[in-house]
């Protein structure tokens, strides 16, 4: 991950089509010229698993159909708790096929619809439910090797507590850290870089306009009209961790995308 | 082994209307989803195929969108679809549904085993499934919250209750309606929703099951509505609790108690 930083990949946030996608071949289109946008750009293409729980086609399974390059340093598969084990091994397998390295595991948010992994299904019992400590462990044990692991850091979740999570997660085998989005330098974010100097850390930046969808990560109400410039902040980040990774969530293809170009200098 | 799921489109549960002539809910125009409990049920038939070896037929009676459905349920692991439409169904009531459906059975021939959900969330019912059976004249088990075996000609159920089930053994061909514990159903994958995309959907209309005209639509339908009415929104109590946590742990205890939940 360290490559990244240094060479200055951004990673790219790609959502797959919901089940539901009135269009999907549309949906398939646009996935794709983004995809292939991000791999040309030489950028790193993170394709989210089921975000915010609604039902999309899987990452792996889109590259599949679709036949789409993989540079193994240019693609992230984000791997959540819910799925069966068949399904997650299938994952797995396929990734370890295409020569896709590098994981964000976390937990998920779930639906009523997706099957959650149970502790006995991946060798963890005593546990109440199964979270991304124990996913971490399971692929760190049974895929030894094979993938570069990373997680989620939240700097709205009291403090302690998070750092205690972030310790656990650590230790069951992820060696790179991503933020939740922010929009301005954010001191539980500092205190994470300074307690975790030789881990990379990729800071996660907002890029909708909407700033309100943010509500609910950062656990307060944000008014729907609260103006927000996406690149400025970009650039404002930037300047505050210099040293850092960066992720973009929703950005923009259309009006964003060529703008991000020369930002990180 | 020759499996059929019966799915309904039914409208998400939030957009039903009634239409104040007919006292009958307004389907045109609304958005529709499978019926919820045909989920398991398909999920359970394609689990039994994949068990068993066979073949899994979706089929459905509606307006000609809810072929949607019937891709929905190929794109879940179904072989193929078959959707009874036409203005002749229209106004049928759960007898004349099933009468519909049995006569789709029997026109799609030597089929062992017919899996319905518990009930769809439009009606209510739970009418349909015991309605196929008995117009079959073939066994039924309901509340079905697991399949236990299929050995030669017979299969074997646990039917829910409140707090133990039956075990029951039927002879097959039957009908089960079942339950949300029965399974998980997977989520479609892209190749089966593409898959099912090209899918070919035959429409059947009443001749082309050998339907007699008069047990269908409103004049084969001894059930008359005489009043509906979505049901009251639900009231939900919510009490917000505000405070340093170790207060709001004290405050939520000491609520639960006062509502004599813990």
């Amino acid at each position: 991950m360290r490559y990244h930083i240094e060479n200055k990949i951004y990673h790219i946030e790609i959502l797959p089509p919901k089940q539901d996608s009135e269009n999907l071949e549309r949906d398939l289109e646009l996935f794709a010229e983004k995809y292939t946008r991000v791999m040309d750009s030489g950028y790193c293409a993170c394709i989210t698993d089921n975000a915010m729980g609604h039902l999309s086609f899987q990452g792996t399974e889109m590259i599949e159909e679709l036949g789409l390059p993989v540079y193994p340093e240019q693609v992230m598969i984000h791997l959540n708790t819910f799925h069966t084990r068949e399904d997650l091994d299938n994952i797995l397998n396929y990734c370890i096929e295409k020569g896709i390295k590098y994981l964000l595991v976390v937990s998920g948010d779930g639906s009523e619809r997706l099957p959650k992994l149970k502790p006995s299904d991946i060798g963890a019992p005593g546990i109440e439910s199964v979270t991304s400590v124990e996913l971490l462990q399971y692929i760190s044990r049974e895929y030894l090797g094979k993938f570069v692991l990373g997680v989620a850091f939240n700097p709205y979740e009291p403090e302690d507590h998070e750092f205690a999570k972030l310790k656990r997660k650590l230790a069951a085998g992820a060696s790179f850290i991503i933020t939740q989005p922010i929009i301005e330098r954010n001191a539980v974010v500092d205190r994470l870089i300074a307690k975790y100097p030789d881990i990379p850390v990729i800071v996660e930046a907002w890029m909708s306009k909407k700033l309100h969808l943010l509500s609910d990560a950062v656990g307060y109400t944000i008014p729907e009209n609260t103006g927000f410039d996406p690149i400025a902040t970009l650039k404002l980040l930037h300047q505050a961790y210099p040293q850092n990774g960066f992720y973009l969530s929703l950005l923009g293809f259309k009006t964003q995308y060529d703008l991000i170009r020369d930002l990180w200098v | 082994m020759k499996l059929v799921v019966c799915i309904k489109q039914v409208p998400a549960s939030n957009d039903a209307k009634i239409d104040p002539e007919t006292k009958r809910i307004i389907r045109e125009g609304q958005k529709a989803i499978m019926n919820p409990f045909d989920t398991y049920a398909l999920e359970e038939g394609v689990r039994l195929k994949e068990k068993y070896g066979g073949e899994v037929i979706a089929l459905s009676m509606g307006l000609p969108k809810a072929e949607a459905v019937l891709r929905e349920a190929i794109s879940a692991g179904a072989d193929r679809g078959i959707l009874l439409s036409d203005r002749a169904f229209g106004g049928s009531d759960t007898w004349a549904t099933s009468y519909a459906l049995a006569k789709a059975i029997e026109k799609i021939g030597d089929v062992d085993l017919v899996i319905c959900g518990k009930q769809a969330i439009d009606g209510d019912t739970a009418q349909v499934g015991p309605g196929i059976a008995s117009h079959l004249d073939w066994m039924q088990a309901t509340y079905v919250m697991a399949v236990d075996g299929i050995e030669a000609d017979t299969v074997i159920v646990k039917r829910m209750h409140e707090d133990s089930y039956d075990v029951c053994e039927l002879r097959l061909p039957a009908v089960l309606t079942v339950v949300k514990d029965i399974n998980t159903p997977r989520v479609p994958t892209l190749k089966g929703r593409l898959a099912a995309q090209k899918s070919e959907i035959p429409v059947w209309k009443p001749e082309d099951i050998g339907a007699d005209p008069d047990k269908l639509g409103l004049n084969g339908s001894p059930t008359r509505v005489v009043k509906t009415q979505p049901p009251e929104p639900r009231h939900i109590d919510t009490l917000r609790i505000e405070g340093a946590p170790r207060e709001c742990a004290r405050a939520l205890v000491r609520e639960l108690k006062r509502r004599g939940l813990v």
